[in-house]
């Protein structure tokens, strides 16, 4: 027997020690969730969120967000940025390298959101969306931009995470992530730094 | 780091510089606060907090069972699955998965268990070099010291601390204390270490058992930075992260960061469940004494934590003694909580007034007053007494208990704080008259006004 | 209703502080209630079981439970939260007897009976102060006499309720409202430099709310903050609710 073997044995042996109730049922959970909510008011609330995690949203009353994002990925390109898309109908300037460190010099990384959660503004994206139109991206593409750009359907909001696991698509294998606005930390006496590893701004596109 | 193992020795120390506290306090207190305002904003909070307490009740008791379930779709996830029964074989696994691809530098993000097993200076021992990435971690790591705090680690340190601390090590300019700046630095600084990494080390906030994934939350993006850069990627974990499925996760993800420090979720919550293309997860499953908890029913509730914080952050003694003086990695109530068995100082049980409010704060209801307070129980029970305890108690005890006696001498005792000068009573009066007036003395006893009352109304009627 | 009362006077009240129980005898007695005070009352054993020392406690906690078994009355009434909380608890821990239960189940805290068992009618003098609510930890925690601040549940205040009928009474807190005062029973000695800085910081935010009076519910807190008080020269006094009621009766 492995010596890791066993450790399992070992652990699970002195789990038959416990002194913890045995009756301890799992709790119900389905009423937690909910569609209490009408579209309107799930965008509402979603920006509502989505600001307070410092994350913008845009979604014009004409509803033609993604003009506007053309618009200005054509004018982040004309300044010289480094624009990766891998969104349909979005193109950048820069192809998904081979390897992931080459990543490190994306300004803008524009990708599709499987859904977002309206109480804490987080959006899931997920592995599918990863991949997009490439066959091999990279998992870290959404840390290592300098800026997150991500398309969101207004079909696709939910309004608290307990709605989340019906629509995650987490395959064997696969990665997905949460993402509530750029990345921060008040680690040096509370101060609330944007732009801590990750991205330095987040705009969601409503689409 | 103090000399003492003593909480009150430690804490005594702390005190001395009482601008410093009074920041320290303040600073916790703004984050208590922040969690006030965002669990407010959740109406269902209280029911949240009931079925967190539920679900970790129950994924305890199954454990077994969540655990090897949790293995097997790990490794039906194609990712490969360790068990250490103590630190040292945690130590000793992560090191061989290290060494055998060549790995010079290890990336970690924030875990408490990592720290619990002492795994840094282990490694480097062996000659790898460990970076921790958490800007806070990354502070207190160029600064040669373990975290004063489990989710703000550097809280004790100013920011002009910070300021002279990178100007030595990542050559900022002299006098430079803005945050903002200072976390610019840092993050230059930071890149060039994720980019030439060759492995990724995190800790696990839950574990899905029906899913073989792993959870992990940050708000810097530092775990998935360095998780997803180079091939290998370890995450180790406590055999308490486990839940049953997503949906438990929910409940328990919607607390955690509101609970910590007033955010309504951390930035990235990442579900890892398998490598990337061409690489290699692995999971470390650690026990490291929590089976020996789960034999006490009651310390056994501890491990229903879910490592937000919120307990340090409402705690009023650690808020004015600082992470450093509990004698264990964790500080605050949980960290006596778990940490009491290892207190060779037997003093961190006693660095508590039982004001309970910890247990109100806690989003799975551990139960953190009844705990530390069952720890001097323990402790009395084998003969760990501090303070002189194992020998005023009984002495106490006779005197309480005897109403003759115990009037006797509190008559004197009310004798002497009327006719001795206060002057001449306070350094015979311990640490009550340092800090404060002694009580003014009554005339007698309430039972015995009580006598001569009724006498009086006896007569009168 | 008027109903029979036996006092349960805790030995910190018994010996340092008997006007609180001379006002709850007499508050008791204004609201047409028999009183009665039991013989024999010893500590409740708290200063030993918080210690962990639960030996040393058995003697004194089953004197105390001695002293109320089979004593005839409708409830056991106590100004003193945190005592009455250790009774409970110890008195279970050491007697788990149907005479002990019975005793427990007349246990209450002064506050507690006043709102929830036999609400005063009305108020006959007016207080016309501000007075500071130190909302003790026992009494608020494990008593449920209000909802901490930490707590999002049902809102609920019952010192404020009893309170908040004397004519002329203002009410106000200290910020942080509930924090703990520090006095914690032997913490204040064997962790003297925290408890003094919890104290102080308490005396202080009482003072701050420019308060006439800091009124509590348990003795020994105010004791501890009346020291600090006290040494620290603020323009405040303690006062305990039994004394602020009986005066307004």
């Amino acid at each position: 027997m492995s010596q890791n073997t066993t450790s399992k044995q070992a652990i699970l042996a002195a789990l038959g020690h416990s002194s913890i109730n045995q009756l301890n049922q799992k709790p119900d959970l389905s009423g937690l969730k909910s569609t209490r909510f009408l579209q309107t008011d799930l965008i509402k609330r979603f920006e509502k969120g989505l600001n307070s995690v410092t994350g913008e949203l845009i979604y014009p009353d004409n509803g033609n967000s993604i003009d506007i994002l053309k618009g200005n990925v054509a004018q982040l390109i004309s300044q010289g940025m480094q624009v990766i898309s891998l969104v349909d109908g979005i193109e950048g300037n820069q192809l998904m390298p081979t390897q992931p460190h080459d990543l490190k010099h994306i300004d803008y990384a524009i990708i599709q959101a499987r859904f977002a959660v309206a109480e804490n503004g987080a959006i899931w994206v997920d592995s599918e969306q990863l991949n997009g139109k490439n066959v091999n991206t990279h998992r870290v593409l959404p840390f290592i931009c300098e800026n997150l750009v991500i398309v969101l359907n207004k079909d696709n909001i939910i309004a608290t995470m307990h709605d989340a696991p019906a629509k995650m698509h987490l395959h064997a294998g696969d990665f997905g992530t949460f993402i509530a606005g750029p990345s921060k930390t008040a680690d040096i006496e509370q101060a609330l730094v944007v732009g801590a590893h990750g991205a330095f701004s987040l705009k969601v596109y409503l689409v | 780091m103090y000399q003492s193992k003593s909480h009150a020795d430690n804490a005594t120390i702390f005190c001395r510089d009482e601008n410093r506290v009074d920041w320290h306090s303040k600073a916790l207190w703004n984050l208590r606060e922040k969690r006030d305002r965002a669990a407010a904003s959740v109406p269902e909070w209280e029911q949240l907090r009931q079925l967190g307490s539920e679900i970790k009740l129950h994924t305890l008791s199954h454990l077994g069972d969540y655990l090897c379930q949790f293995e097997q779709k790990c490794i039906e996830n194609g990712i490969q699955v360790h068990w250490a029964k103590d630190a040292s074989e945690h130590n000793q696994i992560a090191l061989n998965i290290l060494t055998t691809h060549s790995v010079k530098k290890l990336v970690k993000s924030k875990s408490m268990l990592t720290e619990e097993c002492h795994l840094n200076p282990f490694l480097e021992k062996h000659g790898i070099e460990v970076i921790d990435t958490d800007l806070g971690e990354r502070i207190i790591q160029l600064n040669n010291q373990p975290p004063s705090h489990i989710v703000v680690p550097a809280i004790h340190m100013k920011k002009e601390e910070v300021g002279e601390l990178f100007h030595q090590k990542l050559n900022t300019p002299k006098g430079e204390s803005d945050p903002t700046r200072l976390t610019r630095a840092a993050r230059k600084h930071l890149r060039d270490q994720f980019l030439s990494a060759d492995a990724a080390m995190t800790g696990v906030n839950m574990a899905i058992a029906d899913l073989g994934a792993v959870v992990v939350c940050t708000n810097e993006g530092n775990a998935d930075m360095g998780a997803n850069l180079p091939k290998l990627q370890i995450h180790s974990m406590g055999i308490d992260k486990i839940v049953p499925d997503a949906d438990s996760a929910m409940v328990l993800l919607r607390m955690l960061a509101r609970n910590a420090i007033g955010q309504p979720i951390t930035t990235y919550s990442s579900f890892y469940r398998g490598s990337k293309v061409d690489g290699e997860m692995h999971i470390i499953i650690v026990d490291n004494g929590r089976t020996d908890i789960m034999q006490d029913n009651i310390l056994a509730e501890s491990l229903k934590c879910i490592r937000c914080g919120g307990c340090l952050n409402t705690c009023p003694v650690y808020r004015r003694s600082g992470g450093f003086s509990y004698n264990y990695t964790i500080p605050g109530p949980i960290g006596i909580a778990v940490g009491a068995q290892h207190d060779d100082s037997n003093t961190i049980p006693w660095a508590c007034t039982l004001c309970g409010s910890c247990s109100y704060v806690c989003p799975t209801k551990v139960p953190l007053d009844k705990i530390i307070a069952h720890h001097r129980r323990l402790k009395a029970e084998q003969g760990k007494l501090p303070f002189g305890k194992k020998f005023y108690m009984p002495a106490v005890g006779k005197l309480m208990s005897s109403p003759t006696l115990l009037n006797c001498t509190m008559s004197s005792a009310r004798l002497a704080l009327k006719v001795i000068p206060h002057t001449l009573i306070k350094p015979l009066s311990g640490a009550w008259g340092h800090y404060r007036e002694l009580p003014v003395a009554p005339k007698s006893s309430f039972d015995t006004w009580y006598k001569h009352h009724k006498a009086a109304n006896k007569e009168t009627k | 209703m008027n109903m029979k009362i036996a006092l349960f006077i805790p030995c910190l009240v018994n010996q340092m502080m008997p006007d609180v129980a001379i006002a709850t005898l007499s508050l008791l007695e204004k609201l047409g209630h028999e009183v009665i005070f039991p013989e024999g009352q010893t500590c409740c054993g708290q200063p030993m079981t918080n210690s962990g020392c639960f030996n040393e406690a058995r003697n004194t906690t089953l004197k105390l439970l001695n002293a109320f078994k089979g004593v005839e009355c409708d409830a056991i009434v106590c100004p003193a939260a945190s005592c009455l909380v250790a009774a409970k608890e110890n008195f279970h821990e050491f007697d788990q007897s149907q005479a002990a239960q019975d005793v427990i189940d007349k246990l209450y805290e002064l506050t507690e009976f006043l709102h929830d068992i036999a609400p005063i009618p009305a108020f006959k003098y007016k207080f016309e102060h501000t007075i500071s609510l130190q909302m003790s930890c026992h009494g608020l925690r494990m008593l449920n006499l209000a909802t901490p601040s930490e707590s999002m549940g049902p809102q609920f205040n019952k010192v404020e309720a009893v309170l908040q009928n004397i004519p002329g009474i203002k009410i106000v807190y200290p910020a942080p409202r509930d924090e703990c005062c520090g006095f914690g029973g032997t913490f204040a000695v064997d962790e003297g430099a925290v408890s003094a800085k919890m104290g102080k910081d308490k005396a202080h935010a009482h003072a701050a709310t420019h308060a006439q009076y800091v009124v509590g519910f348990d003795p020994s807190c105010l004791l501890h903050l009346d020291g600090m008080i006290r040494r620290q020269l603020l323009p405040i006094q303690t006062r305990h609710i039994a004394q602020i009621i009986d005066a307004a009766l």
